[in-house]
Parts: C-alpha cells; structure tokens; sequence
C-alpha cells in the first residue's frame, strides 16, 4: 500500500512540475537558446558499430530520424501528423492511390538538393533490393512515380489506408547522387550517412562505445535545431545505464529503471521526471487450435481469472498499467475506448465467476482444486515467455497465483527470444506471454489487425506473419478490412467499437497489462520536452522516427 | 623427440576438437541462424527479403552438414570467421579487433600485477616463516578465491562507485573524451579501469602468493641455500638469486598460462563493469544469438589458450631439463 | 580470473606412500577436523548449511516465492533482510536457496568427481594406447575453456532447468581431477598388492574398485571437495547472468534477479550482497576444507609439528 502511495505521489509531483515547466522561460520567451550538449541514455543491449545504413534493420534505430527523415511525422501516440520531406499529402477517393507534394529548398548534408526524383529512388531502390524493405511497404504497393517536378505519387494494390504510417512515418528517404553510386546498398555500412535531417554523424563522431550527432548548418527548418551536439553513449545492460542517468551525466533516458522514485526522481526532485505512456498491450495469447481454447466460456474464465492490477504492481511496479480486455491502450487511445460496452462486462478479477464460467462449459473441480474435463484430463497448461525478461516472469508469477484460485494450472516455461517467436510463429504453443514482435502503430487498429486478422495467420506448422493464435473468425475480419479500406474518421470510430465488443465477448486474447515508452528527462539545463500535457511525439529515444521531433524541440536553458 | 611428437598430437586433436565443438554447438540450437534471421525482423519482412538476407549473410540452409563442415574449416584456414548477424555488415574479425585491446589492457594488466605483487609477496612470506604475511595471508586468500569474483565487482561497485563515488561504475572511457591517443584520453581509460582491474587482482592474487610461497619453502630446505648461508652470502642475495630464482618456475609456467587465459579470463568482470572488451561481446552474441560471432569469439578463446598452453609446455621443458626425461 | 583459470601445466605427481586401503571417507573428513583448524572452520560453516538445506520450512518465516509484501523494505522484525523489487521476503528466499545452492554443489560435484574417477582411473589401470586416448580426452577438456563453453552450452539449453546446469558444470568440471586421480593411481599399478590381486585371476573391474580405489580415498574426498568449490562458483556464474531457470530458487537466481531490479542503486543492496555472501562461504568451506585435504592426501608434504608446510600442487586452482 505504501508503494502505491509512493507512486501516485510521484506522479502528482510529475504533474505539477510539469505545469510549472509548461510556463517556463522556453515557451514565453519565444526564442530557445542555442547550443549545448545532450546526452541520450538507452540500453540498447549492443556496442555501436557506427554504421548507419537505415535499412540495415540492426541500425536503423541510430540512423532514421535525426539524420535521414521520413515524408510526414506521424504521431505514435495520437496519430497527428507533421509534414516532414513531404509538404502536403491527399488520398484519392478510392484510396488507391496517395500523391506526396515534395517540399522544396531542403538540401542533403552534402549540399546538394533534395527532389521528388530521391524519393522515387528510394522507394524503387527497397523494391529491386528487397532486403532493404523492413517494412513491407512493396506488399501493398504496386507502383511508385514522379508527376511533374515535385510531386510523388504512390499506387496500391487495394486499399490499403493504414500502410501509410509505413510509408510516410516509417520509411526513410536517401539521397540518389549518393546510394546509385553504392554497388550493394544491402552490405553498405554508411558510416558517413548522407541525409536531410538536423543532424549528422560525422567522421570520428562514432566509436564503438558513443556516438556525437552534431548539428546540420543547413537544416532546412530554420533555426532548428537548438542543440549542438547528441551524445549517445552504448550500454550493454540496464544497471549502468540506470546509474548513469540518475548521476546526470545523461538527461533523456529511455529503459525500465526499477523503484524509479528513489533511483532517479529522488536524486534531483526538482529536475527529475518520467512518463510512461502506454503503446501496445502485454497479452496472454491463447493457441486456438489447442482445445478447450476453442472454447468461448474458457477464455472468458482465465480473462476474469487475473488480477490485472496486482500483475502491474507486483510485476511492472506499477509503471506499466493494467491491460483492457477492450484492447484498446488506455489513456493513450482514450478516444477509441468504448467504455460502456466495457463496463457491461467488467473483467475485474473474480475467480469465483471464473470457476462459476468453467462449470457452464463443462468442467469439474478436483481435489487438489484444478478444473478437469468429462474425461479427467486437468486444465493445465504451459505458457511460454521470454528468457531474461524478469518482469514478465514476475507478472507471470502472479498470473500464475490469480489462475490457480480460478481453478486452472499455468506452468511457465522461458525460451530464448528467436525461439519464443518462432513458436509463436508457427503455432506450437499452448499458452504464451508476451508482445507482438511488431512495432505498434499511432491507433488502436495496428496491433488489434496483427493479433487478430486470420489473413495474416497460417496453418499449424506454417510461418504467420500476424494472428499467432490462429484466431479465425469472418465477421472479425470483415471489420478489419473495411477500417483498412476507409479515410473516414467516423467510420473507423464505429468498425473499431464493434471490434472490441468481439474482444469482449469472444475474448481472443487477454491483455494483461501495457508496455510503455519508458521515458525519463532533466529538466536541468534542458527544456522542450515532450510531457503529457504537450504530447508532440512518443518520448523515448527508441521510438523512431518521433525521436527527431524530441531533438528538434529540446533546447538549453 | 617423442615429447615433442606428443605436444604436437595434443595440440593439433585439441584445436580439431574445439573447432568441430565449435561448428556442431550452434546447430543444436533448436531454429538455427534462419530462425534468427525472421524473428530479428519481426516476422512482418517477405520471405523474399529473408532469402535475400540469407545470402547476403551467407547462411547456407540447402547445403548438406558435411558440406558445411568442410567449408567452415576451409573458411577458417583463410581466416574467414564469416559475418556478424548482430552487426551486420561487419565481419566477425573486425568486430573483434574492436573488442580485443579492450580486454587485453584490462586483464592483461591486471594478470601482470597480480603475478608480480603475488610471487612477491610469496617470496617474502616464505622467507620469514611465521610472520604476518605467512600466517594471515594463505588462509585469507583461500577464502577469498572461493568468491564469485562477478559479486566482488558488484561490491566493489557499491562501495567504491555508488556509496564513495570515486570510480567510475561502467564502460571504458568517458563518452565526453575522443578516442585520439592523447593524455587526457589515456588517463580517463587508466581511470576507468581500475575498479574492475582491481577486482581481478584481489581475485586472482592469492593463487600466486600460496605457489610461490610454497615452491620458495621446499627450496629454502635445500642442501644448497644451507650452503649459501653458511657461506655468509647476504640474505638478499640469498633470497633472489638462489631460492626465488628457483622457486618461481611453476609460477613462470602458470603465468605463461595464464596470458592464454586473458581473453576469457574476466568474462562476468567485463560484463559487470560494462566494459567493452570480448565478454560483453559474448554474452551480447549469446543474446542476441549471433551465431558467427559466439563463434567466432570461442574459436579465439580456445586458440589463445592452447597457444598459451603449448608455450608453458615448452617453457617447463626448457627451463627443467627433467620434464623431457620424465616425458 | 575466470573460473575457467585452472592449473593445466605438468602437475608434480601426487605420489601416495600408503599403500594399505585407507580408512572410509567419513573417517578421514572427521580426522581432518579435529587435527586441522581450517578443516574445522570448513566443516562447521558447511554443516550449519546441510542443516538449513534439510529444514527450510522451519527456519523460513515465509513462503520464498509469494509476492505478498510491500517491494523494496528494508530490513525490519518482520523481514529480516527486507524484501525483494517483487515484494518477496529475502531472507526466506536465502533460506530455501540454500538447498539448491547446495544440492547443485554435491551432486555436480560427485558426478565431477566419479567422472574423473572412471577415466582417471581405466587411464591408469589400462594402460597403452587405451591410457594415450583417455589422457588425451582429458588434456582437451582441460584446455578448452570451461565459462565461453559453459555460456555458450547454456544459452542452446537455456530453459533446460537445473539438470542442464549440473551436466554443463560436470562436462566442463571433471578433467582436472581426472588427470590427479591418473597420476595416483599410476604410481599404484604396479604395487604387490596389485600384482597378488592379478596373480588371483580377480577381473580389472574388481581389482580397480576393491583394490585401487580404496587405497585413494583421501585424494577422491578432496577431489570432490575441489569440484563441489567449482560447481558452486560455476553455477552462481551461470544463474547470475541469466542461464539458469529464473523461478527456480538459490542464490545464483536471487542474484540474477537482484542484478535484474538493478538492487545495489535502488535501495534494496542487502538483496544482491547476501545470496553472494552465501556463496561466497559456501565455497570457502570447501576450499577451506579441500585446503586441509591438500596437508593429509599429500604425506610428503604432512604438517611437521609446529610448522605447517603447505602443499603446492593444487594451490594454484584456488587463483581461479
């Protein structure tokens, strides 16, 4: 209970410097200083090899955002979009076809202009070399060209609306004079890279253990970027990069750092903050071929069979917050949240209506407390996660207590990370706890399509890209293709409430709890971040592109 | 002869023997390098670009295990430890040589220093029986070598780095400090290295201390020191040239040993430390399960020791004439 | 250095005068307690240990695994340690690590140990080009290193569990003491005892455990000791940096998870100092232990009186 009390004190002292932040010199004064140097902190698990080749998905990370940049920002956290190399964007009525207008007078680092030609050689460029193509965009497209001077346009196979944060947020434009002239763009290092963005990576910039981004002369958003010089230093391992940050050698930090409020905050309270904004959900994905998950009232037994807060407390100390069984991630995706239909159901933890569900399908309890079927063969199950990923085995944990009171036995089981997926890929798995392997996207439909729609799924024994579970189900489908194929705000509101009510009732898939961006920030020194109050971009230093938007906007005080 | 002939058997069966552990290890994993390859990029990539990977990697998943075997040493005779998947498009050799001066300073020192502080200590101990450093010293450092030396790292850290804040906690050398070789970038790498230098010697020291100390009393009861004493020579002199010059040979060949052991020696200390040298590397290879460098990286490890022991072997031979009677 | 650091030069034979079968094991441990004040100190510290291992529910305030306390306290009447970043009990966790901790260190170290026993031994009995192959299957163990291979062999089999464990920490453990139990039992092959059994007709299997062994058991107790030290440093390695099965319960893993919740900077440092302080005396009982051992299987080396001479030929282990 104290804990509790601890964070929710920390967040009110978060809230109110942070309104106090807001009317700071850096919005009233109107003009940012310039200069000085920020050091990034995210254990990014390797040492640089300074390469930063942006299709080379081992650096991409390192590369796409400050140095090479995308055709429009798009929000992840709520889908607001920033013209970047693109001024402008329209869809045609059919959404069939999207035309980019190139924005003019921006300039490579080398000096030489950026046109409409650099795009369109990009994007032909990821679809003759397809390795380069990380994010599949050429799955959907079926022609990229120049129309006139300046603007792009793109063609789709079908329509395909939500590929276009792949295609605008995620996609990074290199420069033609510079990558026609690299014999195999899949072996390229580029550790000199070439590109628009505000910042370059110059020689002697990078050694294995840092890398100094310096400032563009010539950005092409005048004025910007206030900072000199980015320091990311590379950590191999969560603690020295914790105690790094929290001495304040760094000022953005971007991992879990464990009971934070005496870690960091209490180091320097007037300076030291975070915020977790949730992204995408942490599930318990059911194989569906497996048998009794075949069964609606046993997925709706283990949804009401865990205690979601408990695992967020115990699990997540509380910094992930409790999954909805919606699917939708609350607070960051309020607006889609459908909170009547929600409470109707109410998965609150209940393992008396859990065992009450597992009776209505048929089951019994036995003596040692555990649900067996007619011909005696008990609810037990095994539920793999990932080794090394100690807070999922905590969480789990808990689940693994929550369950055992509604009458059903988990067992987990570690894999190592390519393993886990791989089972989860071809479906041979009973239970499994964890994430999707894909990047969520600015709104709810991302995640919930990968999860559920059984195109992307495959048979037992086949590669999936999406759908591990092998959840099948027309009408959720039919749902999912017609928010792909629509512009329309509204529309889109109304298919995803129906989705959640399929998530409600049919229970698919339990999200447990959320997983955050995990952000922290100093404000000794530095001002402009981004807080819940001025939500201008997802906040860790890995959430790429948004990381630009963040080192464009930081500036000195 | 036949002395040599037998070293030579045991180096060749070894390296065969390490290289072919080295070859089948990775190929147990259950999935292998192309289930790597498609959950490194999430699933979502085309099986057109995972084949294109492939090659670009030059996994070669149609060929069959003998064929593979046959081009993996015939690869390894040209020096050729293939790509790294993690740090693609490097070469496994390169990733190395960036990781290697790392670790060779750090442990490399570090084994120097606690050979040198430890035969000393040992030759003073013998030669006073009885007095503090021979009655305290051995017992203590039997205790302190049965440490997991990774957990004195973590108290050295919350002692020295977190509670006094005199040592750096992490990494080799300050972000803020070019890596030109100028003083300032020379002292901040010494700077850095202590705290984990340190926890190798405490560590390590006591193994060197005992030998020496016990090699310098069996020699102190030969006939011929009796004689130099009663000769009148000075007890220096009597100490180095005669007894210590002797005693140290099982130190010679064990520190001659040891150097083979450098570059695996200090694995969790690096690891620990967030040091940048070839454990962090391989414990980041076995996470990320980047199998050319796990490899690439053991192959190494192996060789320098073999190397090292072949060396001790000849050193023994040549300073003590009885090993080859013996042999 | 590493554990891996293990003495692989010429060992000076260990050349036993006793040529008489020895006393039992136990006589002998319990002999060497009472002449020898290391072996004392060593015998009680890992006593005290057998004696949590076989009763932890009656010591242990708490169940180890029941995320049920406030995280992060710090030491109280209630929890004596404090508790963990999952709002476990710590000194409950230290508790029921110790059975664990400990059953890992005999059986990895018995196993070690037989394992020696049978190649060291057949190498010496046999003889030949059978004792030329056994000595150089040893020498190759030996030489590869024994933590890379011990990581690598880990992660393939990472969610093998404890048995995983154990057979990595006995492949990578049983060489050293293959190649002493050689050297002993070569320096016995041809003594008259030997030569009386053979002129009897006595089959190889029964000269070699009735009459050869016997003869050996003060050199197999401090081998095992020797081993049971390496398993316990080995395995803390291993669970410490995540190769063990993370819900299992000892010191390697409380450890890992201590390291994992980043405990020494967030204000939980009792939780990663104490299981390494277990291990830490774990391991010098049996070193200390394994010291004395040195003084008795070694009689040329046997303390005089006043002046204790200590034996060379294993100290060097111990840098490891």
């Amino acid at each position: 209970m104290k804990r509790r009390g601890v964070v929710s004190i920390g967040l009110l002292v978060l809230v109110t410097v942070l309104a106090a932040a807001c009317g700071s010199p850096s919005s009233s004064t109107g003009t940012p200083l310039k200069g000085g140097t920020l050091t990034i902190d995210n254990e990014s698990g390797t040492l640089w090899n300074c390469g930063f080749n942006p299709f080379n998905g081992n650096v991409s990370f390192l590369a796409f955002g400050p140095v090479y940049e995308p055709l429009v920002y798009d929000n992840l956290l709520n889908d607001r979009k920033v013209p970047m190399l693109a001024s402008s964007y329209k869809w045609s009525s059919d959404s069939k076809s999207l035309t980019f207008t190139i924005r003019s007078g921006v300039k490579w680092s080398d000096g030489q202009p950026f046109t409409a030609a650099d795009v369109v050689y990009t994007f032909k460029l990821i679809k003759s070399n397809n390795a380069l193509d990380l994010q599949s965009v050429w799955s959907v497209l079926s022609d990229v060209s120049q129309q006139g001077s300046d603007q792009v346009v793109m063609t789709f196979q079908s329509p395909a609306v939500p590929y276009f944060y792949y295609i605008a947020n995620q996609q990074p434009i290199v420069p033609e004079h510079v990558w026609s002239k690299i014999s195999d763009p899949v072996a390229e290092k580029n550790d000199i890279p070439v590109g628009t963005g505000p910042f370059m990576v110059k020689a002697g910039g990078c050694t294995p253990q840092n890398i100094s981004y310096t400032r563009n002369p010539n950005y092409w958003q005048s004025g910007q970027p206030y900072l000199d010089k980015v320091n990311y230093p590379a950590f191999t391992d969560n603690d020295p990069a914790n105690q790094y940050l929290a001495s304040g050698q760094a000022q953005w930090g971007g991992q879990f750092i464990p009971n934070i409020d005496s870690y960091y905050v209490k180091k320097d309270k007037a300076n030291n903050h975070y915020w977790f904004p949730p992204i995408q959900n942490v599930n318990i994905f059911l194989n569906h071929t497996v048998r009794p998950f075949d069964n609606k009232l046993v997925r709706q037994a283990i949804a009401y069979g865990v205690d979601r807060p408990k695992v967020s407390k115990i699990g997540e100390y509380g910094y992930q917050p409790p999954g909805s069984q919606t699917g939708i991630v609350i607070p960051t995706f309020n607006d889609w949240y459908d909170s009547s239909q929600a409470q109707k159901y109410s998965y609150k933890f209940d393992p008396a209506k859990a065992q009450q569900l597992l009776q209505q399908a048929g089951f019994s309890k036995g003596s040692d407390g555990i649900f067996k079927d007619a011909s005696g063969k008990r609810l037990s199950f095994t539920i793999y996660s990932i080794s090394g990923y100690t807070d999922w085995t905590a969480s789990l944990q808990v689940v693994q207590d929550n369950l055992k009171q509604a009458g059903i036995e988990i067992k987990e089981q570690d894999l190592s990370h390519d393993d886990y997926f791989n089972h989860l890929f071809v479906g041979d798995f009973q239970m499994a706890y964890g994430s999707l392997s894909t990047s969520p996207g600015p709104n709810p439909y991302y995640e919930l399509r990968n999860t559920l729609y059984s195109q992307t799924s495959a048979p037992i024994g086949q590669t999936a890209a999406g759908d591990y579970g092998r959840w099948t189900d027309a009408q959720t489908d039919k749902l999912i293709e017609r928010f792909g194929a629509t512009t329309d705000s509204a529309e889109q509101h109304s298919l995803m409430k129906q989705i959640e009510g399929i998530m409600l009732e049919q229970v698919p898939v339990i999200p447990v709890t959320e997983s955050v961006a995990w952000y922290q920030y100093s404000t000794k020194g530095f001002a402009g971040w981004p807080t819940p109050s001025d939500p201008y971009a997802a906040p860790a230093p890995w959430n790429i592109p948004d990381w630009e938007q963040v080192m464009l906007r930081v500036h000195k005080t | 002869m036949g002395y040599l002939v037998r070293r030579l058997e045991f180096f060749l069966v070894t390296l065969w023997a390490a290289l072919t552990l080295n070859f089948i290890l990775p190929r147990l994993l259950p999935g292998g390098p192309e289930v790597a390859l498609r959950t490194r990029f999430h699933g979502r990539v085309s099986p057109g670009t995972i084949k294109s990977l492939e090659v670009a990697l030059g996994i070669h998943t149609q060929q069959g295990q003998l064929q593979q075997y046959l081009e993996y040493l015939g690869n390894l005779l040209h020096g050729d430890l293939g790509v790294s998947l993690g740090f693609y498009p490097e070469r496994v050799t390169q990733v190395i040589m960036v990781a290697l001066p790392w670790t060779l300073g750090l442990v490399g020192m570090a084994t120097v220093i606690a050979f040198v502080l430890g035969t000393l200590i040992g030759i003073f101990g013998a030669w006073r029986r009885g007095g503090l450093l021979d009655s305290v010293l051995p017992p203590v450092f039997v205790v302190i070598s049965a440490f997991p030396y990774f957990w004195v790292g973590l108290i050295c850290i919350l002692l020295f780095s977190i509670t006094l804040g005199w040592f750096p906690q992490a990494f080799g050398s300050s972000s803020e400090v070019t890596s030109e070789l100028s003083l300032p970038y020379v002292l901040d790498v010494l700077w850095h290295s202590i705290l984990p230098a340190f926890t190798i010697v405490l560590t390590s020291i006591g193994g060197w201390i005992l030998t020496m100390r016990n090699n310098m009393i069996t020699t102190l009861a030969e006939d011929y020191i009796r004689m130099a004493r009663a000769k009148g020579l000075s007890p220096t002199r009597i100490m180095f040239q005669y007894a210590a010059r002797n005693a140290i040979l099982p130190n010679l060949v064990g520190f001659a040993m040891s150097l083979g052991f450098v570059i695996s020696g200090a694995l969790l200390v690096e690891i620990v430390f967030n040091y940048p040298g070839l454990g962090t590397f391989l414990l980041q290879a076995v996470n990320n399960e980047d199998f050319s460098l796990m490899q690439g990286l053991f192959l190494l490890i192996t060789v320098a020791v073999l190397l090292a022991v072949v060396a001790a072997d000849f050193l023994t031979a040549w300073l003590d004439p009885r090993t080859r009677e013996r042999a | 250095m590493g554990l891996d650091v293990r003495l692989v030069a010429e060992q000076p034979a260990i050349a036993t005068e006793a040529a008489r079968p020895e006393r039992g094991a136990l006589h002998i441990v319990a002999g060497a307690m009472r002449s020898n004040r290391k072996a004392l100190v060593g015998g009680v510290i890992l006593a005290a240990f057998v004696v949590i291992a076989v009763i932890p529910g009656l010591l242990a305030p708490y169940d180890p695994h029941a995320q049920i306390f406030e995280q992060t306290l710090g030491p109280s009447r209630e929890h004596l340690l404090g508790t963990t970043g999952n709002g476990q009990d710590i000194f409950s966790q230290l508790i029921w690590g110790t059975r664990e901790s400990l059953a890992i260190a005999v059986v990895a170290g018995l196993m070690a140990t037989v394992l020696a026993l049978l190649v060291g031994v057949s190498a010496a009995y046999l003889g030949g080009l059978s004792d030329h192959l056994l000595s150089l299957l040893t020498d190759v163990f030996l030489v590869i290193p024994t933590l890379p291979l011990m990581i690598v062999v880990a992660a393939y089999a990472r969610s093998g569990g404890l048995a995983v464990l154990i057979a990595v920490i006995v492949i990578t453990g049983w060489s050293y003491g293959a190649r002493q139990l050689r050297s002993q039992a070569l320096s016995l092959r041809n003594r008259d005892f030997l030569d009386a059994a053979r002129m009897r007709g006595e089959r190889t299997v029964y000269v070699i455990a009735f009459e050869i062994l016997p003869t050996m058991t003060s050199l197999i107790v401090a081998n095992f000791l020797g081993a049971a030290l390496y398993a316990v440093l080995a395995a803390a390695g291993l669970q410490f940096i995540g190769l063990g099965n993370p819900s299992d319960m000892s010191w390697g893993t409380m450890l890992f998870w201590a390291q994992n919740n980043g405990a020494l900077n967030a204000g939980s440092p009792l939780w990663a100092v104490v299981p390494g302080l277990c291990i830490a005396m774990l391991g010098a009982a049996f070193a200390l232990l394994n010291y004395a051992f040195d003084e008795i299987t070694n009689p040329a080396l046997r303390p005089k009186p006043r002046r204790a001479i200590e034996p060379s030929s294993r100290s060097s282990k111990f840098a490891t």
